[in-house]
Formats: C-alpha cells, sequence, structure tokens
C-alpha cells in the first residue's frame, strides 16, 4: 500500500535485528507473548476482511461490490498469519500451562487436558488454517479468476458457499479466542470470549478495509467510488463500536456480579495495578472516542474523517490483543524496545504484504455483474 | 385573496421534470413548496432546499439526558436515599447501573425521535392532510410526480400558483382546500376529557367489582404465601414453632441460641473477654447504662427503688456474689433474677462478658487486698 516499499523494508528490517535480540535478550515469555499479540493481529484483520467478503456475498449486498477488491486483498493476510502460528506453536510450553508438565496436577486444567494437549491443538490450528484457506481460495480466488472469466457462474457459487463459511467463521473464530487467547489462563472460561473476539475481528477488518478504500479513492484507482460508499464502511463501523462494547461490558458485568474466585481473578490481573491504565485507554479508544466520532454523518462519509477513525478502530483492537494477551507476562504492561521491535518489524512485513496484495488483479472486481449496480448506489 | 385554499398541487410525467420544475416553482416565492413523489428521488432535498433535520441532535440529547438521569435516580436511590449493601458490592456501583442507564438512553432518544417526528414532520396536532382526500392522491402513488405550492398567509394567490405550476410543465392540476374542519380543537379536548373520565371510571368500577365480587382476587401471592403468624402454630415444622435451633454442626458467625436453664450449669462458663483497658471501658460504660440505675455505681445496690419493685437490689459486694463464678453472672444477666428482667435483649454478648470484668472490678476495689496497695 505504502506508495515507498523501501521504507517498510527498512522497517521491517530494523524491526526484525530487535525481535532475534529479543529471542535471546528479552525473557522468553516476554518473547512468545508479543509473537502471539502480533500473529493474532495479523490473522484478525485477515479474517474480518475475509468475513467482510463472505458478508457480502451471503446477504448479496450491490454496494459492497465496487469496494470488495480491498478485503479481498486483505484478507492475504491469513496466508501470511499461517507460518507466524506455525513458529507461534512454540510458543505453547512456554506460556500455555497446561502445555506444561505441572499443568497435570492442576485438578482444572487436567480435567480439560482431553481439549487442552498439544497435538490435539496443533491438529484444530491446521484444521483452521486449512479451512480458511480453502474460503480464501474460493471467495478470493474465484473473485481474481472473473477478473479475467467475467463468468457470473462465480457469483452464484460464492453466494452458496457464503453460508457454508459462516458456520465455519464462527466455529473457527471461536476456536482462535478459546485456544490462543482464553487457554492462557486455562482455568478461567467465558462463553462469550468467542464473540467477543469476532466483534473486534469485525472491527479490524472495517479498519484496514475501509483505510485501502479511502487510499485508493484518493489515487484515483476506484472511479466511481463516492462516498455513500464509504458511509456504509462507517456505519457498518459504528455498529460494531458498539457491539464490542456491549459483548465485553456483557462479560466483564456478569463476572463482576458473580464475583466467583475462578472467574474474577481473570479480570483482577488486567484492572489492577498499572493495568486499569490500559483498561481505561482501551474504553476510550475502543468506545467513546469511535462512537461519538461516528455519531454525525459527516464523519462516515467523509474520506479525511473516516481515515482517523479507521486508524483508531486498528489501533484499539490492537490495544484490546495486548490487554487481553500481555498481562500473563507481568503485573505492569511492557513497552520497550522488545515490544517497539516486534512493532517495526510485523508493521512493516504487513504493510509489504499489503503493497503486494495490492498489485495483484484489478482494484476492481469488473467481472462481477453487480458492479455497474453498486456504482450506482446512493444513499 | 384565497379563504380555504391549502395548496395548489400540479402533476408531473417523471421525476426529470419534477426536478427541473422545483427551481422554476421556488424562484416564484409564492409560498412553500413540496413535493410528493410515488418513490424516493435522490437530490430532490436539496432541490426542495430542505433544512437538516434538527431531530438528530434532538435525540443525541435526550439520549444523554437519559443516561445522566438514569445514572443520578441509582446513585440517589442505593448510594444516599437508601443505602443498602448487596452482594458486598460498594453503594455506588456503576457496573451495576449501566444496564439502566443503557435502557434508559434508549427510551428517551426513542421517544424523542417518535414524538419529534410526529410533531416536527408531521406537523402535529395537524391530522388528516389535505392531499389523502384530493385526486392527485391516486396518481402520486402510482406514475406521476406531484408539486404543490402551499399557502401561507392570506395573501395566497390561487391563480399566480397555478400559472406558474403550468409554466414549470405540469400537465394537471387541483386546488387542495384546506380542511380546517377535519378534526376541531373542541372534538380533540373532548375526546382527550372523555379518555381521562374513563380511565377514572374505569378504575373505580374495577376496584369496587374485585373488592365486592371477589371471583379474580388481584395479586395476592405476598398475602397467601407460607409464613410465620404471630401467636400462631407454624405449619413449617413438627413442633410448631417458627426459630428452631440450628443444626449439630453449625459453624457460628455470629451468637448461638443460649441454651443454659439454670445458674448451676453456667457456673462453668469462662469469660471470654481479655481483661483489656478496652474491654473494662466498655463494661463500665454498659454498667453504668443498664445496671447502675438498680445495683449502684459501686454495685453495693440504690435501696431506694425496694419501695417501688417489692425487692432490694442484689449487692454486687456481698459475699455469695463475690463467690460468684463469671458464669453465673452471666447466666443472670442472660436469664434475670427474682426482679431483674433479662437484659439478653438488651447487650450483646461481648457487652455481657465486659460488664462481667467490670463487675470483678468493682468487687476488686471494694475489697483491696494487701499488695493491691503495693
Amino acid at each position: 500500500m505504502s506508495p515507498r516499499p523501501t521504507l517498510a523494508w527498512i522497517l521491517a528490517a530494523l524491526g526484525a535485528v530487535g525481535v532475534v535480540a529479543a529471542l535471546f535478550g528479552a525473557s522468553p515469555e516476554r518473547f512468545w507473548a508479543n509473537w502471539l499479540l502480533w500473529f493474532l493481529f495479523v490473522l484478525t484483520i485477515g479474517l474480518g476482511s475475509l468475513f467482510i467478503v463472505a458478508l457480502g456475498h451471503l446477504v448479496g449486498a450491490r454496494w459492497s461490490v465496487p469496494i470488495r477488491r480491498a478485503p479481498e486483498r486483505l484478507s492475504g493476510l491469513v496466508v501470511l498469519a499461517a507460518p507466524m502460528a506455525l513458529i507461534a506453536l512454540l510458543s505453547l510450553p512456554v506460556l500455555y500451562p497446561w502445555a506444561r508438565p505441572e499443568g497435570a496436577l492442576h485438578p482444572a486444567i487436567a480435567g480439560k487436558a482431553p481439549w487442552l494437549n498439544v497435538p490435539f491443538f496443533a491438529i484444530r490450528v491446521v484444521v483452521c488454517f486449512a479451512l480458511w484457506g480453502l474460503a480464501y481460495r474460493i471467495l478470493v480466488g474465484g473473485s481474481m479468476k472473473q477478473d479475467q472469466t467475467r463468468d457470473p457462474a462465480f457469483s452464484v457459487r460464492a453466494r452458496r458457499f457464503a453460508p457454508a463459511f459462516m458456520v465455519i467463521f464462527g466455529l473457527t473464530i471461536t476456536l482462535v479466542a478459546f485456544d490462543w487467547i482464553s487457554s492462557l489462563e486455562p482455568e478461567w472460561y467465558s462463553d462469550i470470549f468467542g464473540v467477543y473476539l469476532f466483534a473486534g475481528t469485525f472491527l479490524a477488518g472495517l479498519g484496514a478495509s475501509a483505510l485501502v478504500v479511502i487510499y485508493l479513492v484518493e489515487h484515483g484507482r476506484l472511479p466511481g467510488v463516492t462516498n455513500d460508499h464509504l458511509y456504509n464502511l462507517g456505519g457498518f463501523m459504528f455498529a460494531f463500536t458498539v457491539f464490542w462494547s456491549y459483548i465485553g461490558f456483557a462479560q466483564y458485568l456478569l463476572m463482576w456480579y458473580g464475583n466467583m474466585p475462578e472467574e474474577i481473578f481473570w479480570y483482577k490481573q488486567r484492572i489492577e495495578g498499572p493495568w486499569l491504565n490500559v483498561v481505561l485507554l482501551l474504553a476510550v479508544v475502543h468506545f467513546l472516542v469511535p462512537f461519538f466520532a461516528l455519531i454525525p454523518r459527516g464523519t462516515k462519509g467523509d474520506p479525511r474523517g473516516l481515515r482517523w477513525v479507521a486508524m483508531l478502530v486498528l489501533a484499539a483492537h490492537f490495544l484490546d490483543l495486548y490487554w487481553l494477551i500481555l498481562p500473563v507476562v507481568g503485573t505492569s504492561p511492557p513497552l520497550s524496545w522488545p515490544e517497539i521491535s516486534f512493532a517495526l518489524c510485523f508493521l512493516g512485513l504487513t504493510l509489504l504484504w499489503v503493497d503486494r496484495a495490492m498489485r495483484s488483479g484489478a482494484d476492481m472486481p469488473v467481472g462481477d455483474p453487480l458492479l455497474q449496480e453498486g456504482l450506482e448506489f446512493r444513499l | 385573496m384565497s379563504d380555504g385554499v391549502f395548496a395548489v398541487v400540479g402533476l408531473f410525467d417523471n421525476a426529470q421534470e419534477l426536478l427541473q420544475a422545483i427551481p422554476r416553482v421556488r424562484a416564484r416565492s409564492l409560498g412553500r413548496v413540496e413535493a410528493y413523489t410515488p418513490y424516493p428521488v435522490h437530490g430532490i432535498d436539496a432541490a426542495l432546499g430542505l433544512r437538516r433535520s434538527p431531530l438528530a441532535g434532538m435525540v443525541l440529547v435526550a439520549g444523554m439526558i437519559g443516561a445522566a438521569t438514569a445514572l443520578f435516580f441509582q446513585w440517589w436511590m442505593t448510594a444516599v436515599d437508601y443505602p443498602i449493601v448487596v452482594g458486598g458490592k460498594a453503594l455506588f456501583s456503576w457496573q451495576a447501573f449501566v444496564p439502566i442507564m443503557f435502557e434508559v438512553t434508549v427510551l428517551f432518544a426513542t421517544f424523542t425521535a417518535g414524538l419529534g417526528m410526529l410533531f416536527l414532520m408531521n406537523r402535529l396536532p395537524f391530522f388528516g392532510h389535505p392531499l389523502l382526500s384530493s385526486k392527485a392522491i391516486a396518481a402520486v402513488t402510482r406514475d406521476k410526480f406531484g408539486l404543490a405550492i402551499e399557502a401561507q398567509g392570506e395573501a395566497f394567490d390561487v391563480e399566480a400558483a397555478k400559472t406558474a405550476l403550468t409554466a414549470a410543465g405540469a400537465t394537471t392540476l387541483e386546488v387542495l382546500p384546506f380542511q380546517r374542519e377535519l378534526v376541531p380543537l373542541q372534538f380533540m379536548t373532548r375526546a382527550a376529557m372523555g379518555i381521562f373520565v374513563s380511565c377514572v371510571v374505569a378504575g373505580y368500577a374495577m376496584y369496587w367489582v374485585i373488592k365486592l365480587f371477589p371471583v379474580l382476587p388481584p395479586m395476592v401471592h405476598m398475602e397467601d404465601q407460607p409464613k410465620l403468624n404471630p401467636q400462631k402454630a407454624s405449619a413449617f415444622f413438627k413442633d410448631g414453632h417458627g426459630m428452631q435451633l440450628p443444626v449439630d454442626g453449625t459453624v457460628a458467625r455470629g451468637p448461638l441460641p443460649y441454651l443454659i436453664a439454670t445458674q448451676e450449669e453456667a457456673a462453668g462458663l469462662v469469660n471470654p473477654l481479655p481483661r483489656t483497658h478496652r474491654v473494662l471501658q466498655e463494661g463500665r460504660t454498659v454498667y453504668n447504662q443498664h445496671c447502675a440505675v438498680c445495683h449502684g455505681l459501686l454495685g453495693t445496690g440504690t435501696p431506694s427503688l425496694t419501695s417501688a419493685y417489692g425487692a432490694k437490689p442484689a449487692n454486687l459486694q456481698g459475699q455469695t456474689i463475690r463467690d460468684y463464678p463469671d458464669g453465673k453472672i452471666y447466666h443472670v444477666i442472660m436469664k434475670g433474677k427474682n426482679a431483674m428482667p433479662s437484659y439478653a435483649a438488651d447487650l450483646t454478648e461481648e457487652e455481657r462478658w465486659a460488664v462481667v470484668h467490670y463487675v470483678r472490678v468493682l468487687q476488686r476495689a471494694q475489697n483491696a487486698r494487701d499488695e493491691d496497695f503495693q
């Protein structure tokens, strides 16, 4: 996406040096927690984008057809996340108590051993990526091919596959939430946690897609896409900002009310001490600011306003993951050279990846029979 | 003069002609220009010069007022007016208030939106739009596009409006009479009074019907529930008592029932309180408040009460009571003796034992031993 990919190369290279240094210089918990954080950030942007693509097909939306190529290209980040996931499997004995021998001594963890064990965990990870890869091939690969063939059969096929993808997505995003994040503290459980991660994932996909669309519009690469199309992206962002807050608060309220030791310790770790600042910041940047910023019509339909909100939403999603994962490392939020190195490295890598994706295929799904109707969309 | 005219409507064949006609008609400034179309036409808001509706801002403000109201009321009720600790939570537990704040926000916002729409957009109390009883209504709900010049004030010129619409390309013209008598204000007042009177009558009628003919007793669940009644045997337990002894092995989280019947059995009780300065001070306070009125500040008894009660208060300095073990004194406080009533209900367990300590201090002070003077 960047017009100067060299800058992204320099960022990634600089960061990579820091990441390697962190492997030897920082504690293993901290290194792997950062790795997990960035793996999940990249994965959720990709998955959220894939979900947006499938959602358009599912409901037969016309307005989203002209901008569909943006989430289609971004969903390639799932492919980038695959090797990161395989490497992240090495973090199991470091970060996850159930993967260590002493896990068997804890009755609550031992009881979950049939689900939480390394071979089955690895199988689940591979199966998830295989399913996402399949969906990516069908939805995104097929759409790219349609650019040349102009075959309307793909649109029908995608619409038939979309409901199946929703089931797959619902199950796999829950697995991501439960396996990768929730099982960091295997005594804790929350039924709604999968939905919570889904809300953040969808928002991340929307934020990234909006950024790409605004970039392309400003460079004149999406002729015919108007502020009305952006308005819908902004509307989605507004709705799911509220949804994320609703789910997040519902989970907190029930655990706060119940005050059961097996549940509340998770929040005590994340609300007490210096982490309180993080959670307050999260409430501000993930709910208050985007909520009030997106209320006026002007922000949703205005590229300049929406770009700021989209960046904020992406950053807030990152902070959300940081708040979910990093408390297992220590009682104060770590922010020093390892975190900065990871940020430089993976931000650079992501930008390079997206930049490469931006050069594949046309900027609009030119073979889609609904494209013209989508371009004529007005509020 | 155009008395009784609401508007003049001209019909156009398609949206394009309508959009072209609007600026030309508006330029004449004959009255308020309004369009009626069978479907939403893009760009018509701008052409008609419609201002942004103030409703959105009103809804936002109403929603915020709703949130603030809910927060204030809950804070007032739970933390100020009737503070009760629930579930060990703080009195001001904002977490518990959020769902209600959310609901009241939605309530205020939707009411503002709904009523605002009725009053601002639909111009209540303007019932029955004249267009609805016109010939044009059939056309503009099917395939024609209507443009109306509404009368504003007495100076409305019907002929000028007709000319303007024809010049702009209208095919058919119709004058809409102003249906002033559709729903007269007098009728509305009467209707409101009628509704109020019917509500009052219906309320009283329901009350008396239910009271005189108790076929369906209303809401008596609280009265009917199993409960303890004073001076009556309870059906809860076989012995008919409402209060029961704790089951064996109960861990005390407060005082347990006092089961000792005689003073002799109580002799073995041991004072659980240490003889500290604080305990003795508490004992003195309680003794002076409850005991000294009969037994005297020094425990020697106050003879003045003998005539009133027929019995002389025990002299706590007497040899009998000085020889009592602590438990026997405690038992008298619990159960009373002779004319003395029980103080079990007035003093806590700690206060009773503190008094026992203080009585021992009084006795020692009046019967000091040699070593006390060294």
